[in-house]
């Protein structure tokens, strides 16, 4: 006989593989009332990161950063968060990694130096090691922007330290877990919080590429309020100028997001209704080529010379 | 005694500090950074408007300030003429940027070094938000779980104010601090497009059209922010100062301070700027002269040569290097160390009785506290400076939305020629912060950044002094040498962001 736990485990599984809508009544019924002991606590570790990605999780609107950090998870640690620092914080983190504090997810914001471990240290271990340790123990990772998804900008072209993102980094382990990958540089609120939102209450949300349907599902430029105007050949021809920024470099048709209809920042605004070009920071090769840059105003002042 | 700080939480990034602690004093302070990424070398052979994008993920606390130090590079190398519109924007968003930084390093990055989150238990009034989480510290510690009511517990050990009314109201602001700032943030996104990490920022102005709507909005939205520091983040900064005189005189440097200045007031890159710039040693403010500016790497992760000057830069990581401790370089001027942040800002600005507004505030807050200025390098000193800095820049703002001029132009064209150079110098909110850029054949050939904690979080120099924090930490009495509640608050004090200060 399943106890309680094992049952939400198995039912997470099977929602993860069918979608909630394929499970049983009973089985849907119990997912949806999970009780707050079993709210997924996050070990939250940062590797080769800027923090945006975790300022950005505290610009989140509705619900607020700090429900969601107690309703919604349990933020077990943080380490721009946690009031404990030094040696007492180390063994918090070992107690969880090391599976004596219960099941935890973990949440990884920020590129792993394959090429160079000691890039990168918290406290007394490496960065590489805490994440080989925790795949032992956590029940999945969600990977949390650019960087914890394939590397970021500390992966581009020409990098000292051959920084990876986690997926790769357990690939190259053969380590099987499962890692949901968030991208974005910086990630979206509301593409994290939803998430985890979807993990308590209804499971593994659906996945394309390891990411959630939900957000990534559809192109940028799909999207765009802007598409008209591609349609109709009104090309923004300088920067400030309203018009499909396509020829100013906007990599809108190359990356997968949906910041056209989710807009940022409490919904007042997102990069091109201020007349700003895509640059693609949600695409998994943002920012990685030396030889092509983020913007092309020189290709259109060309032309029109 | 040997003590590691590390892993240090509540500030950006991967710090440790080394300490060793003899019959209760800190007799040696190493601060260590602890994560490489490489900036320079990946911007080297990339299209130099890559810039401004790329530089601002070295940050995702301060984003914008790289942005603007290197569109100010940039401008400076391109020789744009950026119109008044384009200037003011920047400043807008800038600004804006420095006041939810500020709110989030008083509330959430320090405010747990003196205030007792234990007194929401004895919570009795009516208001939801605290109610709520009473509750949930009352159901976390119910349930017998390892760690309870994470992560505002467990804590360091020591003294915490003991007013308990004091304790409720300050973790009432705590909480309303985190929508606040977001208010600021959502500000700097209407003209920057969003946050972190601004698509709208170029050189030579932003993308965003000058619409009333947009100022409007603006304006609602900083009034809010104004408003609260001002009613309740001084306030708070009082009764912690209240609760703790001991910190006007712990933590204080050891060296000079240096201070780019903020806000240029024209569109001109070397206008007069709301708080001036300058460099002070024993009190006397002299212009600064970058080519004072040198950094060595004697005890950073680094085989490059050390002491060079800024042009010259070098970043060859070497992670195994003997006696090295930390991957940030030690950057000194005219080979003295200095501090940088809000203190440094402040009294540099006061000094030289450049803007009436921090004067006065600077006597007020003296007066109050029974401090002189030079006190304002200190614990406190640090923290009220933010506050200083917040008053000045959020009437600041408010002033320059009405010099926005509604539908006029907002960029300047950009051409890049085959080969130039420039340097461009503003205040993160955290300190001076220095872009370099040079071209050569329409391609980044060398970039360079000189970060505030850089100078703060820095090690000892080629010489042995010791950096801005580690001086700050040296002679510090501590009650428990394992925890130095004492240490880990003058840290934060000094706001350090590792990803900033190696990059």
């Amino acid at each position: 006989m399943l106890n309680r736990r094992d049952f939400l485990k198995l039912a997470a599984t099977l929602s993860a593989t069918f979608g909630i809508t394929g499970l049983p009544a009973p089985v849907a019924a119990a997912l949806k009332k999970i009780d707050p002991a079993a709210v997924p606590k996050l070990i939250y570790l940062q590797g080769l990161s800027c923090t945006g990605c975790s300022v950005s999780l505290l610009q989140a609107d509705s619900p607020s950063p700090l429900t969601l950090i107690t309703d919604y998870s349990q933020l077990a640690f943080h380490a721009d968060l946690s009031a404990i620092s030094g040696r007492k914080a180390q063994q918090l983190i070992d107690k969880y990694i090391s599976g004596q504090a219960g099941e935890y997810f973990l949440a990884v914001e920020g590129a792993i130096p394959e090429k160079m471990p000691e890039a990168c240290r918290i406290g007394d271990k490496t960065f590489a090691q805490y994440l080989e340790a925790a795949a032992k123990t956590m029940s999945g990772a969600v990977a949390i922007g650019a960087c914890a998804c394939d590397g970021g900008i500390p992966a581009a072209e020409g990098n000292l330290t051959g920084a990876i993102g986690l997926k790769e980094f357990y690939h190259k382990r053969n380590i099987e877990k499962l890692v949901v990958n968030i991208r974005g540089c910086s990630v979206h609120p509301d593409w994290v919080w939803h998430t985890i939102i979807h993990l308590v209450k209804v499971g593994v949300p659906e996945l394309v590429n390891d990411s959630p349907k939900m957000f990534f599902e559809r192109k940028v430029h799909e999207l765009c309020p802007r598409y008209h105007d591609f349609q109709q050949e009104i090309f923004a021809k300088r920067l400030s100028d309203k018009g499909c920024l396509f020829k100013l470099g906007c990599l809108g048709p190359d990356t997968n997001a949906d910041c056209p209809t989710r807009w940022w920042n409490g919904g007042r605004t997102w990069c091109i209704d201020s007349n700003a070009p895509c640059i693609g920071c949600a695409s998994p090769n943002f920012a990685r080529k030396k030889n092509i840059p983020l913007y092309r105003l020189n290709e259109v002042r060309e032309k029109t010379v | 005694m040997k003590i590691d700080l590390g892993p240090v939480t509540r500030i950006e990034g991967h710090l440790n500090v080394h300490t060793t602690v003899e019959n209760g004093i800190v007799t040696d302070a190493q601060c260590v950074s602890e994560m490489f990424r490489g900036f320079e070398v990946i911007l080297q052979g990339r299209d130099p408007l890559d810039a401004q994008q790329i530089t601002q993920r070295i940050c995702g606390v301060c984003p914008y300030a790289h942005a603007i130090a290197s569109s100010y590079a940039q401008e400076n190398a391109y020789k744009l003429q950026v119109p008044p519109n384009g200037r003011i924007m920047h400043n807008l968003i800038q600004g804006a940027n420095h006041l939810y930084d500020y709110l989030l390093q008083f509330y959430q990055l320090s405010a747990l070094d003196f205030v007792d989150v234990t007194a929401i238990l004895q919570y009795t009034g009516k208001d939801q938000d605290l109610i709520k989480v009473k509750q949930w510290v009352t159901a976390e510690l119910d349930r017998n779980k390892e760690f309870p009511a994470a992560p505002f517990l467990p804590r360091l050990s020591g003294q915490y104010i003991k007013d308990k009314d004091i304790n409720i109201g300050a973790l009432k602001h705590y909480i309303e601090a985190m929508e606040i700032q977001k208010k600021a943030n959502q500000a700097a996104a209407i003209f920057g497009g969003k946050f972190p990490h601004s698509t709208g920022i170029f050189p030579g102005g932003c993308t965003q059209n000058a619409r009333i709507d947009h100022i409007a909005a603006y304006q609602s939205l900083i009034r809010e922010v104004k408003h609260f520091i001002h009613d309740k983040y001084i306030p708070d900064i009082v009764a912690v100062a209240t609760a703790f005189p001991e910190y006007w005189k712990i933590g204080a440097s050891k060296g000079g301070f240096l201070s780019y200045g903020l806000l240029p007031l024209s569109s001109a890159l070397n206008s007069k700027r709301l708080l001036a710039p300058g460099v002070m040693f024993d009190g006397q403010v002299s212009p600064v002269d970058l080519n004072q500016i040198t950094q060595d790497t004697k005890f950073s992760k680094y085989s490059s040569s050390s002491n060079l000057h800024l042009k010259d830069s070098a970043t060859i990581p070497a992670p195994h290097k003997n006696g090295a401790y930390s991957w940030t370089k030690a950057p000194r001027y005219g080979g003295r160390m200095v501090e940088v942040g809000p203190a440094a800002r402040i009294m540099i600005d006061y000094h030289q009785g450049n803007n009436p507004v921090v004067t006065q505030l600077v006597n007020h807050f003296a007066g109050l506290a029974k401090i002189t200025p030079a006190n304002l390098n200190s614990v406190l000193g640090r923290h009220l400076s933010r506050a200083i800095n917040a008053a000045v820049i959020a009437d600041f703002l408010l002033e320059e939305t009405e010099r926005l001029d509604h539908g006029g132009p907002t960029m300047a064209d950009i051409v890049i020629p085959n080969s130039c150079e420039g340097f461009g110098m503003t205040e993160a909110s955290r300190g001076g912060l220095l872009h370099y850029i040079r071209v050569e054949n329409h391609k980044i050939a060398k970039y360079e950044c000189v970060v505030p904690t850089t100078w703060n979080g820095s090690p000892r120099d080629d010489n042995g002094q010791p950096g801005a924090m580690e001086s700050a930490l040296i002679g510090t009495k501590v009650q428990t040498p394992e925890e130095q509640i004492e240490s880990v608050r003058i840290v934060h004090s000094f706001d350090p962001c590792i990803a900033c200060a190696v990059h």
